[in-house]
């Protein structure tokens, strides 16, 4: 059997012309690997929300890493003075992975 | 007029798009076909008015007319700030931001406008499309001003992303590249590219005006930021800035057509670039506020009522 390691799944929905500003805080705790996830639709307490290419106003997407605890600590640490203002939703799970090395 | 404008193919497709929303219909416009679209639009309505200056050559009109729409982005957004803090009840944050979406415009709102007009015998000139341009992104700046006044500065790096998305972002890089593109190539030069996009212009401004419509009402009808104050100044800041925009154009000696069209520039509202902008630049600020706003209600409120206004003041005053 092929053997697993454990790692931190951060997942991070967020309006789209924030994603680069997300992606630099990565950086900055040495995560270099990320996807960016398209997000259709949605709704939350203020209401539901609708991806449209033309004006792309309410664009969402989903950033996607896989860290380890500490790096994954380290964002986390980062971005949470950033939840309320940015309007993040900030979710981080128990993962295996293979090839533990690469996180 | 009234009647004419009311009746015609482009505003009835936005109605119904906002109707279909309204009855929460499944009727869609595939995304890609929709951002198609635009750029269509976006690239036809540039090529012909660069075409047209190209033509007329750069006169002391356009000239006056850059420098009153310029004015007008830059100086619009006060008039929305202190009415938005006042009788709005928004914050400062807030303010600043939904300021600059009143200050910029709709390139939508424009090329309705100018179909619309058109068909009226009613051309605005080819250099108000440098003016919608130019308008596009001033009034961001004051947005920023207003909102951020005695606050400490931002970094650099926000600040150069910001700069990046202003100055680079797709329908202001598309609009001044085509309008370029037309005054270079001129009116023979279009003449092999003229039958798309001319002939079809019209039918495609129809089926992109029904997305809008779907658009524009699925955002008001999911918006739970709004109350009575910004519902009335989301359709008193169009009249108010609508009015002097077209009692300036008038004033500096445009023809009715450019004077109406530069007041519809002045009502309307941007809901592309600069959401994007406020997002990264005052990300405190709440998009439901100012999106609903400018889309959901200011936006439907020019395509149906405020262009035939505009219109219809600068004959009174022209």
């Amino acid at each position: 059997m092929i053997e697993t390691v454990s790692r931190k799944r951060i997942e991070i929905l967020v309006d789209t012309p924030l994603v680069p500003r997300l992606i630099k805080h990565a950086r900055d705790v040495d995560i270099s690997g990320w996807s960016l996830i398209h997000v259709d639709a949605g709704g939350g307490r203020d209401g539901a929300w609708q991806h449209d290419d033309v004006t792309g106003a309410a664009a969402k997407t989903i950033i996607l890493m896989i860290a380890s605890e500490a790096k994954a600590a380290a964002l986390v640490d980062a971005i949470a003075p950033l939840l309320d203002s940015y309007r993040l939703l900030l979710t981080v799970g128990d993962v295996q992975v293979v090839r533990g090395e690469r996180f | 007029m009234i009647v004419e404008t009311l009746t015609s193919p482009v505003i009835l497709f936005f109605v119904l798009g906002v109707f279909a929303a309204l009855i929460k219909s499944d009727l869609a416009i595939p995304e890609a076909f929709a951002k198609a679209m635009s750029i269509y639009l976006m690239a036809a309505i540039g090529l012909k008015g660069g075409i047209e200056v190209a033509e007329s050559g750069f006169t002391p009109e356009l000239a006056a007319a850059a420098v009153a729409g310029l004015g007008l982005s830059f100086l619009l957004p006060l008039l929305a700030f202190t009415l938005l803090t006042r009788i709005g009840k928004l914050g400062q944050i807030d303010a600043g931001a939904v300021a600059a979406h009143y200050g910029s415009v709709s390139v939508v709102t424009f090329v309705t406008a100018k179909e619309i007009l058109t068909g009226q015998g009613l051309s605005p000139a080819g250099y108000m499309v440098a003016v919608l341009a130019l308008m596009e992104t001033p009034a961001i700046i004051s947005g920023l001003l207003l909102a951020r006044r005695g606050q400490p500065q931002r970094a650099n790096a926000e600040s150069s992303g910001l700069l990046h998305e202003v100055f680079a972002n797709g329908s202001v890089v598309l609009l001044v590249g085509s309008f370029a593109i037309g005054l270079i190539a001129g009116k023979d030069g279009f003449e092999p590219v003229k039958p798309l996009f001319d002939t079809g212009f019209r039918g495609v401004l129809c089926l992109f005006l029904l997305d809008m419509g779907l658009i524009a009402a699925r955002r008001l009808v999911q918006s739970k930021k709004l109350n009575a104050r910004l519902v009335s100044l989301a359709i008193a800041l169009p009249l108010i800035n609508g009015t002097i925009g077209v009692a300036i154009g008038t004033f500096i000696g445009l023809d009715v057509a450019s004077a109406a069209a530069l007041g519809i520039l002045a009502a309307s509202a941007s809901y592309i670039a600069v959401p994007a902008a406020m997002r990264m630049a005052l990300p405190e600020a709440d998009p439901g506020i100012y999106l609903s706003m400018s889309l959901g209600i200011t936006f439907p409120f020019n395509i149906i009522l405020g262009i035939t206004l505009f219109s219809q003041l600068a004959l009174m005053i022209g």
